[in-house]
Formats: structure tokens, sequence, C-alpha cells
């Protein structure tokens, strides 16, 4: 039962995304000392963070070498489930203002 | 070449009892332990609703026996108000996780989407045994939460903080049976996770030849969409569940809201949010309604095809219309939550997709009933019950109309109109479903015929018994008529008595139209007629083979399908009015 | 190799449809349980996000050293875990079992040390006073949030060295392929993309100033 998905990916570029994941890493400590605030700061964290998972997930993982339909069937799902978890947010920020006693 | 080996391994029955009915690798075995599993939860599930309506109408009445159950929460057999509160709650947990999650789709699911795509067995049929034990373990666990010392929780089913989340202060059963109950659903968690990866490999990777994907039957189509819901709403019940258990056993107070005093104590812990809990519950809560009801759904089409002898109007319609169900499943939380402080811009945005769903669902009735207008319908206690789940849809999705938009919500939400509302369209509903297969797959399954005049009894008794109970609750909602209240003494409640009684009858009523099924469901396992492999003269793959399936389904044979399932009311070439989907015989369709 | 293998003969035969995606149901199963388990980790982290928010004294303790040095450290021990990974999953495609073996055991190591490492962290931050309902610093949620999140990490991680060992162990057996192997090298990058999100959100943006 050998797997179809051949890997077209040498070493050699499992190299170069190793190396980038880790310079993206470096990034956010460097980030994380600028005095960037709240959602800027995050965003920030997050869109590295995202574009190191999608390195990831394309190369180490080989997400790039399947069938294009494997990518469509796992992907949107996953990203449209957590996109809906956003709603949460404006709760999460009312609490403080409706907090009865503050410290 | 050691896949050829292990091929023919696989072929082999067991001897052991252990193996061939307790740890039992295939799928059929499995499906009927989650069969019986649910049997047992549903009993004991409507036997608690019976010591609930009890109490309603005669709060001061003793319950004979009632101190066995519990001695704190009935004091010479009367019913405390804490104790009709964990009644409750086990009412709710056992019907929602181990009636309507596994009756129509972990126990049909697993015995009859394998066979229906013509597979030997589930993809990983080790995983097939774990995830019913863990299923079991789960059951177990949540039971032994009458056995501990201050009893079931009193939370409900949604577990809603801060009351879960602060342990014995906030009452009896908020000590170990709470922790009890968030283990077992944690438990549960991974069952059906293992359940639905289970589930989607076997579908995407056993089909039989001929069978691509719009060739499947819509009761298999129906597993394979529920087992995508729950593979991610369960993922987030999961972490719920881990957080409230730390809240519980490790001093963390991720839904214990600041200051709060319960019984006269400044609980210790605070910080958190109860709203966390309940979008984290509700984020699963709501795709778990469309976990009971999709294979409903599917029975029901299966069935009603079959006894309409003539396709739907358009089965792809129905397919696409579960899919889009599902995908919008994870958008509609929100309306669980409308009367939660939740803000109300958040409201609306709920609110929307929650009408939006309705569409697809109406979409799905109209396909239904306008493929029943000019058919010759086979009465049958199968098809009756695939009707009475229309009816039962209908009715209590009507109220979901309702209860989807805030400004009407607010009112009715707290009440028994919404009490009602979830019964109809998603208990009964399901439950509909769930007879239905039994009277249709029962000849399958076990190799005898059910009784069809007890078999018609029982619906009439269970229809008009269902109604008879949530019609009126309905009414009682609108009255403002409050849920949870374990006795009626306030002025505005004093007049509803009168129709709570007559509820209360009905339930016992209905309760004992019950033990006709449960009769003809043991009398008919050993002395039911013989049954033939194709007694209802269905084109789908499991009435090719003899009932019961042989232990390897298809005798280590690959089965060949030519047709999509909906291959009625044609004249085939030994005069019946269907084409069987391995039959190679052209249909005049084309399909 | 029970498992799944009816569907091989059958595949192999001809007398099957094929599978949409054309990899072997093990991987199909791998890849759907890490969505899913994607699903579980976004859960937690957006509970941590909302009480973060929630909590108007969030502190932020993590001095550069020795915490987020350490935290530097473990990403990129994990990250060479992950990468000596897809050494032993080549090895194994080429069918050099010695050498699959060697990298996956080398991969399971590296697990250990990153293990090690996190321990470590949890020592350091049990020796400040954190517990899951207090801190010396402010929201007595912070360590509630810490030790949840890293911690279900930890268990990913110990679960997979687990998992590597006894996977490893039966391919030099014979008893599994190198698809196994490749399908547990998933699962071994999943916790480490788990991790590129746990570490600019959990530490990151708690930094010391």
């Amino acid at each position: 039962m050998d797997s179809k998905a051949k890997s077209s990916a040498g070493m050699t570029t499992y190299y170069v995304i190793y190396v980038g994941i880790l310079a993206i890493a470096a990034l956010q400590v460097v980030f994380a000392y600028q005095h960037t605030e709240g959602a800027a700061m995050l965003a920030r964290m997050l869109v590295l963070a995202i574009i190191q998972a999608g390195l990831g997930v394309m190369f180490f993982m080989h997400l790039r070498d399947e069938k294009r339909g494997l990518l469509l069937a796992l992907i949107p799902a996953t990203v449209f489930v957590l996109m809906m978890m956003n709603v949460i947010w404006s709760d999460s920020f009312r609490l403080i203002h409706m907090r009865a006693f503050p410290k | 070449m050691s896949e050829v080996s292990s091929h023919a391994v696989q072929h082999q029955a067991p001897t052991g009892f252990i193996r061939k009915h307790v740890f039992s690798l295939d799928h059929k075995v499995i499906g009927k332990q989650y069969y019986a599993l649910a049997l047992v939860a549903v009993v004991t599930g409507m036997m608690l609703s019976w010591l609930m309506r009890i109490h309603l109408v005669w709060p001061n009445a003793p319950i004979p026996g009632l101190h066995f159950l519990s001695k704190a929460g009935a004091p010479g057999n009367v019913m405390t108000p804490e104790f009709y509160l964990s009644l409750m709650t086990m009412h709710g947990t056992l019907m929602v996780f181990f009636v309507l999650t596994n009756a129509p789709f972990a126990a049909f699911g697993n015995y009859f989407l394998p066979i229906q795509i013509g597979a030997e067995d589930m993809a990983f049929p080790r995983f097939n045994m774990m995830s019913f034990w863990t299923t079991f373990l789960a059951f177990v666990v949540l039971m032994a939460a009458f056995f501990v010392p201050d009893g079931p929780p009193i939370a409900g089913w949604t577990a809603y903080a801060p009351l879960s989340a602060v342990g014995g202060d906030a009452g009896p059963g908020e000590a170990l049976g709470q922790t009890l109950w968030g283990v077992s659903i944690f438990i549960f968690c991974i069952a059906s996770l293992l359940g639905a990866l289970n589930f989607i490999a076997t579908t995407l990777d056993l089909r039989a030849k001929g069978m691509t994907l719009m060739r499947m039957p819509i009761c298999t189509w129906a597993w394979f969409i529920t087992s995508c819901i729950s593979l991610l709403a369960f993922a987030v019940l999961m972490p719920a569940c881990l957080l409230l258990i730390l809240d519980r056993v490790a001093g963390t107070s991720f839904f214990i809201p600041s200051n709060l005093v319960i019984s006269d104590r400044l609980q210790p812990h605070s910080g958190g949010s109860p709203l966390l809990w309940q979008h984290l519950f509700w984020f699963f809560g709501h795709p778990e309604v469309y976990i009971a009801i999709l294979p409903a759904m599917g029975i029901v089409s299966h069935i009603l095809i079959n006894s309409m002898r003539k396709p739907l109007l358009s089965a792809k319609v129905i397919i696409y219309c579960m899919m889009g169900i599902g995908f919008m499943s994870y958008m509609v939380w929100g309306h669980h939550m409308f009367v939660s402080g939740m803000n109300p811009f958040s409201s609306l945005a709920f609110s929307f997709p929650t009408l939006m769903i309705t569409i697809p669902a109406t979409l799905m009735t109209l396909i239904w009933l306008g493929s029943l207008y000019g058919s010759k319908l086979r009465i049958t206690a199968a098809s009756l019950f695939a009707l009475g789940f229309l009816s039962m849809f209908v009715s209590g999705g009507v109220s979901g109309f309702f209860l989807a938009q805030p400004a009407i919500d607010i009112y009715l939400h707290a009440t028994y109109f919404v009490v009602g509302h979830f019964h109809m369209v998603m208990g009964v509903a399901a439950i509909f479903g769930v007879f239905a297969g039994t009277y249709f797959w029962f000849p399958k399954m076990t190799g005898h015929m059910m009784s069809e005049s007890l078999g018609k009894l029982h619906f009439w008794g269970t229809f008009i018994g269902t109604y008879c109970i949530f019609m009126p609750f309905h009414y009682l909602g609108l009255a403002g008529n409050v849920r949870r209240y374990s006795a009626f003494t306030d002025d505005f409640l004093v007049p509803l008595i009168p129709l709570h009684k007559f509820i209360t009858y009905a339930a016992l009523f209905t309760g004992a139209v019950q033990l006709i099924f449960l009769f003809n469901l043991v009398y008919s396992r050993f002395k039911g007629a013989p049954a033939p492999d194709n007694p209802w003269e269905c084109t789908s793959l499991e009435w090719t083979m003899p009932s019961p399936p042989p232990f390897d389904n298809f005798g280590g044979k690959h089965p060949v399908v030519y047709h999509d399932p909906y291959q009625y009311g044609m004249t085939n070439a030994a005069g019946g009015d269907y084409i069987m989907q391995t039959s190679p015989e052209a249909s005049p369709t084309g399909d | 190799m029970s498992e799944a293998s009816v569907a091989v003969g059958g595949h192999a035969a001809g007398m099957m449809e094929a599978s949409p995606f054309a990899i072997p149901s093990k991987k199909l199963v791998m890849w759907l349980f890490i969505i899913s388990d994607a699903v579980t980790f976004g859960a937690m982290l957006f509970a941590y996000g909302y009480v973060r928010n929630a909590s108007p004294d969030w502190p932020h303790p993590f001095q550069f050293s020795p915490s987020i040095v350490n935290v530097m450290l473990m990403t990129f021990i994990l990250v060479t875990s992950s990468l000596t990974m897809l050494i032993a999953v080549n090895h194994a495609k080429t069918g050099n079992k010695s050498m699959a073996m060697r990298w996956t055991y080398i991969t399971v190591a590296l697990g250990l040390v990153f293990a090690a490492l996190h321990i470590r962290e949890w020592m350091g931050m049990i020796g400040q006073g954190v517990r899951p309902f207090q801190n010396p610093w402010g929201a007595s949620l912070f360590g509630a949030t810490f030790f949840s999140i890293t911690g279900l990490h930890l268990l990913h991680v110990v679960g997979g060295v687990i998992a590597l060992t006894v996977v490893a162990m039966r391919y030099g057996r014979g008893r599994y392929t190198g698809d196994d192997i490749e399908i547990w090298g998933l699962y071994w990058h999943f916790v480490d993309l788990v991790w590129m999100f746990v570490v600019p959100l959990v530490y990151l943006l708690n930094v010391a100033r």
C-alpha cells in the first residue's frame, strides 16, 4: 500500500523550509520586544504563525503533493469552523465593562 | 504478501463468546451493541421523565420506592426540588448523548453503512470496537452519579456554569456528581471522535465497484455527513469539558466569575466567564442537534422511497440540503444564548443564519411531501413512523421560526415552549426515525419479521401520545410557564396545572405504549416469522444478502453496483417494480 | 496491518471504487484526526483569548532569560525534530529501513529533550508561585491558561514520543510499513504546528518589558 503521493520536495527544499520556519520564529521574538500593543501585535504574531503553519502543512506534511481534493476537503472546513468561533470576542470585551466591583 | 494473509484472517468468524458478542470486531455486532446501549439509556431516561412528570403535578405525593434511588433526594419517597433537577439533568444527558447520538447514528450507521456501500466491515474494526466500549465507559461513569453520596448533578444537560463549575456549594450533586458528568462527556467525545474518523474513512475508501458517491443511499449520505459534523463538533466539547473538569478539580476559574457568592460563601476562585462555557458548549450543542436529526432524515428518506415505490422528486437536492445544514450548523449556535447576556449584536448575527438554515430543512420537507403526492404508499409500521417523523419535524420545526428571532425568543426562551420545540423536532422526530429504522431493518438484523399489527398499534399510540405531551407544552410556554420549576405554586401557574395533569397522563400512556414495542422487539427476535432476504423489495445492498447477514457480509466477494438505489416504479425482468443496485439489467431511467 | 487490509485487497484487484484522495485509509484518518485536534487546540486558544480579554490585569511575566530563551530553544528543538522526522520518512520511502528507524529514534530523542525543557519551564513557573488558581502578578487565570494549553501540548508531545517509538519498533519487525512512519510523521509535524501558535500567543504576547 504505497502512498501515491510522491515527494516532489527533496531534502534541499526541506532545509530551506526549516530555516524559513526558524527565521519566522526568530522574527516573532523580535516583534515581541517592539513596543507594539494589542491588536497590532496580535495580528503580526498570528500572520507569522499562519505562514509558519502553512509552510509546515504544505511542505513538511506533504499536503502540496497530495491530490488537491484533500486540501480542499480539510483546510476550508477547519478554517471555517475556527473562523466561526470569532463571534465570541465581543462578549469577552463586554465582561470588563460589566464588572460590578473593579479591583 | 502479508496483506493477502491478513485478508484471509479477516474472513474467519470468531468462535469464542467474548470475541463474538462482547469485544467483537464485527461492525454488525457493534451496531447491535450500540442499539442495546441506546435502549437501556432510553428506558432509563423515559422512567426519569415519568418521575419528573408525576412530581410536577403531585409535588407532595410519595412515589413508592423512590428512596432507593436517592435517600437524600427523596426523604419519605417525596422528591425534593433539587432531586427533580438531578433527574432532569440525567434525563437530558442520557437522551441527547446516549440515545439521540447513539441510536440513529452509531447503531444503525455501524450496522448498515458498511453493508450499504458494499464493504465487509468498517475501515478500522479495532477502532470501532474501541469507540463502542469507550461510549459504554462514558455511560457507566454517568450512571455512577446515581450512586455517589450526593447524587446526580442538577445543572441540566447543558451544565451551565457557574452552577456546574463551583462545586459542592452549588447544591446536591454538584460535588462529585457534576465531576462524573464532565468526565463522562469527555470520554463520550473521544468515543464519538473515534467513530466519526472510522465512518468517514469507511465511506470514502471501502465502496464497492460502481458505488460512486452519488449512488450511495440517502441514509449512507446522512451518516457520512453526520460523522463529518461530529468530527469537528465534539472537538470543541472536549476542551470545554476539560476546562470544566479543571475548574472543578484543579482550582482554575475559566467559568467562575469574580465576586460570586454561592450558599453565603464567596467563591475562592474567580475571574472567569460563565458565558464562555455557554459559547463553547453551544458551539458543539447546535451541531449536535443535527447529529441527532440528520441520520433520522436519511433513514426516513430511505424508507419513504421504498414505501412509495418511486424515487424522491430529487435525491440530489436532499443530499445537498443535508450538506448545507451540516455546514450551517456551525453558524447558528448563539440562538441558544439570546437570553444569556450575550452581545445583542451577536444575537442579530445568529438570528439571520438560524432563519437561513430553515431553508434547506423546508426544502427537504417539501421534497418528501411532494414525492408522497400521488404515490401508492405501502402502509407498514416503518412507513407510518417515517410519516410520523415528517409530522413531528414539521410541527416541531415551525416553532423554530419563532425561536430564531431574539425578540420572540426572549419571551419564550425560559418557558415550556422551547421544551416542546426541541422535544418534537429533535427528540421525538429522531426517535421516530429510529423506530422506523427498527421496523424496517429488524428482519435483516435478526432474521425474523416484527409483528406489523403490534407495530401499527405502537405507532398510533406513540404518535397520538407524543402530540398530547408536546403540543400543550407550546401553549404552556406561551402562557408563561417557566422551565425547570419542580412544582407550580405561583398564582399565574396554578391555573395551568390541569393541563400539566393531562400531559402527565399522556406521558404515562405513551410510556406504556412503548411496552408494546419492547414486547414486539423481544418476541419477534425469538418467535417472529422467518424473514426473507428482501421482505420490503428494497434496492439497496443490505437486501442482497441473507437475513441475518453472515459474518463477512458478502461472503468474501466484492459486490458490483450498477444503479443508484432509487430504481422503483418500473417493470423488471422478473416482473417486480424495482431493480436492485447490484442487478446488471438496464434501467429505463439510465441511472 | 489487519486493519484496512480488506480495502487493500479489494482496491488492488480493482473490485472497489478508488479512494477519492488516493491515500491509504490510515493516512486519511490521521489527517481527519489532525483537523479535529486542530479545532480542539483552537477552542483552547479561543478560550484563552476570551479570558485574557476579560481580565484587566493580565500579567506579562516572561523574562527574556530564562523563559524566552528556553522557549526559543524548545522551538528550535521541535522544528529540528520535524526535520529529522522528514529524513526518516525519506529513508523509509527509499526502503532504507535501518536509517529510517535511526532517524525516527533521533526524532523521539529530540521530543524527549523538548519535554524535559518543557518540564523545566513548568518547574520555573511553579517555583515563582504560579498555580492554576493564582500567581504573584495579576489575573488568576494566567496560570490556568498557561498550564492547560502548554499541558495539553505536552501531552501531545509525550503521546507522539510513545507512538513514534512503537511505530519504529514495529516497523523494524516488519509489522508496519514505511507508510506508517510517514503517517505518524504527519502527527509529529502537527504537534510542531500547534507549538508555532502556542509560542506567540501564550509566551510572546506576555513578555515582560
